[in-house]
């Protein structure tokens, strides 16, 4: 079953999301090009957990206004499939990609309110001031207390929140889109990533927010867990028995989404289908599920076109 | 919010202690019921109505509760001391131990405050906008622990011994200080904007405490050691808070200040932190 949407074939399906923790940091320096350099840094070979230890990505920038140091941000999600995995992934990540990074600091960038539990990711990180870490605390008569670090480092001295919001969140929202050829689905896939991250808490987090492999589950080798998408592989669609892909379609791009709730990356996967839809030359639009196997969340093309 | 006026009306040279003079106590109560709280004068026992006209609203809600006082308030102590919540505004002077050991809520006085203000605090805000006393935010004698939370900002200058052994919390001075700012302070932190006088931090343990003068210093102990000049972040997310939450408009002007950092007071093992703005 397929419908027809600014003259593309959406085809009625869903993408398959699941539940992962997740949590958000921001982090500042002392200009952009620093706090882009930490943020890559951190959020590198996070793709997917089907190798990595977790899945991360650059949420937005943050412009130095609005940050609490009023230097420019970055904030940055990452995702894990529990609290300790979460933690640890972020623990190891900040120590070796942030806190190495020169004029860095890092604050938390989910509201304790908002969160549904709280990672002590910088009373752990206070630790590699081996004893000469320093604490702060903030808002005393102002709001809620909020506990600082400050580590001294060659450079002078790194500062980092001491707790982190966590919040149980949703991962493996998706769409792949199709196309005569590959200039056409670059762009098209270009275009509806940066109409996803129009979407506040979400992530993209495979290379400019694109897969061109795939994945499934298994392969034909016991050592191998996963393997591409060989059903949407065009380049052996009438070798694969069983293959997906429809006459005139050469060339083969999936987003992958993740983010804060549910309503959230069913808005992302809307506006991402409909700004691809709008870049010509894309034959259709679909999305990857395990019929309901896999995740408890099912979003459907349609219903993330409905969204406003 | 419901406003309660109290006119300052008395006649007597001797100090008043008026306890009763909060949120907490006032919040619930018929205005005849007010008139009656005890006040005392020097050792004899009075009633609010003695010394003052009372008029206005009262709330049922301590948190809706605002108090102004009117009248030269001077002699008036122990305004606003213990309350949890709502607010005072005196628009004078207010005497000995405002807001001392108040857990929250917020006091404003428009005009200069006697010693001891806000001695023992937990919590809540203390405005100043002219001059405080001695001990402000400190510890009463014999005690181990001044203030323990809160903020206290003074928008002129302080007298000697602000913050001692304080805590937790802060205090922030736009004009000049005193000696022995900080003496014992074992946490917390001292905003000066204006000049500082001698023996700042003097036994000061740390725990994460400092002391910022951000407008020099007239002399360093010489248990302080000199470690490092650079620009701190942390400095920069106090400066900002404090230029945009407590209206402390000059801290803007040090966000991107270097600092030297002193450490002390070795003269008691302390890690306490002196920064001194060197732009």
């Amino acid at each position: 079953m397929s419908f027809n949407f600014n003259g593309v074939e959406i085809e009625d399906t869903f993408a398959e999301g699941f539940s992962m923790w997740s949590s958000r940091i921001i982090v500042t320096a002392i200009n952009r090009k620093w706090a882009n350099i930490a943020a890559q840094n951190m959020t590198g070979f996070a793709t997917s957990v089907i190798a990595c230890d977790c899945e991360a990505g650059i949420e937005r920038e943050i412009p130095l206004e609005s940050t609490p140091d009023h230097r420019p941000g970055t904030a940055i999600m990452v995702f894990g499939f529990s609290k300790g995995k979460l933690s640890s992934s972020m623990l190891n990540r900040i120590g070796q990609c942030v806190l190495t990074c020169p004029t860095t600091a890092i604050f938390n960038g989910i509201p304790k309110t908002d969160s549904d539990e709280m990672l002590d990711i910088g009373k752990s990180l206070r630790f590699f001031g081996d004893g000469y870490q320093v604490k702060m605390r903030m808002n005393d008569g102002l709001g809620e207390r909020v506990r600082f670090w400050r580590i001294p480092v060659m450079q002078g001295e790194f500062l980092t929140e001491e707790l982190y919001g966590a919040k149980k969140a949703v991962a493996g929202g998706n769409f792949l889109i199709m196309g005569e050829e590959e200039r056409y689905t670059l762009e098209a896939a270009e275009r509806a990533v940066e109409a996803i991250h129009s979407v506040p808490m979400i992530i993209t987090p495979f290379p400019g927010g694109l897969c061109r492999s795939g994945s499934k589950v298994g392969s034909k080798y016991a050592f191998l867990k996963a393997s591409t998408n060989t059903p949407f592989c065009p380049t052996i669609k009438n070798t694969f028995k069983g293959s997906n892909i429809p006459e005139k379609v050469n060339s083969v791009v999936e987003i992958v989404l993740n983010g804060l709730d549910e309503s959230s990356v069913r808005r992302a996967m809307g506006l991402g289908i409909k700004a691809a839809a709008g870049a010509g030359g894309v034959k259709k639009i679909t999305a990857v599920n395990f019929g309901g196997k896999l995740g408890k969340f099912k979003i459907g093309l349609k219903e993330s076109l409905e969204v406003p | 919010m419901k406003v309660l006026k109290l006119k300052y009306v008395g006649q007597t040279s001797i100090p008043i202690e008026a306890e009763n003079i909060t949120p907490d106590r006032v919040a619930g109560k018929q205005i005849s019921e007010i008139e009656k709280l005890p006040v005392y004068e020097g050792n004899k026992q009075r009633n609010v109505s003695d010394f003052f006209e009372i008029s206005g609203d009262v709330a049922e809600e301590v948190g809706e509760q605002v108090i102004v006082l009117e009248g030269d308030t001077t002699l008036v102590k122990y305004i606003g001391s213990s309350m949890s919540s709502g607010k005072i505004i005196v628009e004078g002077n207010a005497g000995m131990h405002l807001g001392s050991r108040m857990t929250g809520g917020e006091i404003q006085v428009k005009g200069s405050v006697d010693d001891w203000a806000g001695a023992e605090m937990s919590g809540g805000y203390i405005r100043i906008n002219k001059n405080a006393g001695n001990r402000l935010g400190s510890a009463y004698r014999g005690s181990p622990e001044g203030m323990t939370g809160g903020i206290i900002v003074v928008d002129g200058n302080i007298g000697q011994e602000c913050g001692a052994f304080l805590r937790r919390g802060m205090i922030v001075i736009r004009g000049t200080v005193a000696p022995f700012a900080g003496v014992h302070m074992n946490g917390g932190q001292i905003f000066a904007f204006g000049h500082v006088s001698k023996r700042i931090g003097a036994s000061a343990k740390g725990n994460g405490g400092f002391i910022a003068c951000l407008g020099g210093v007239e002399q360093m102990l010489p248990t302080y050691i000199y470690d490092s000049t650079y620009k701190p972040v942390f400095m920069r997310v106090y400066l900002q808070q404090l230029s945009e939450n407590l209206g402390v408009k000059e801290a803007a002007n040090f966000m991107d200040a270097q600092f030297e950092r002193f450490s002390g007071d070795l003269a008691c093992g302390g890690n306490n932190e002196i920064f001194v703005a060197s732009c």
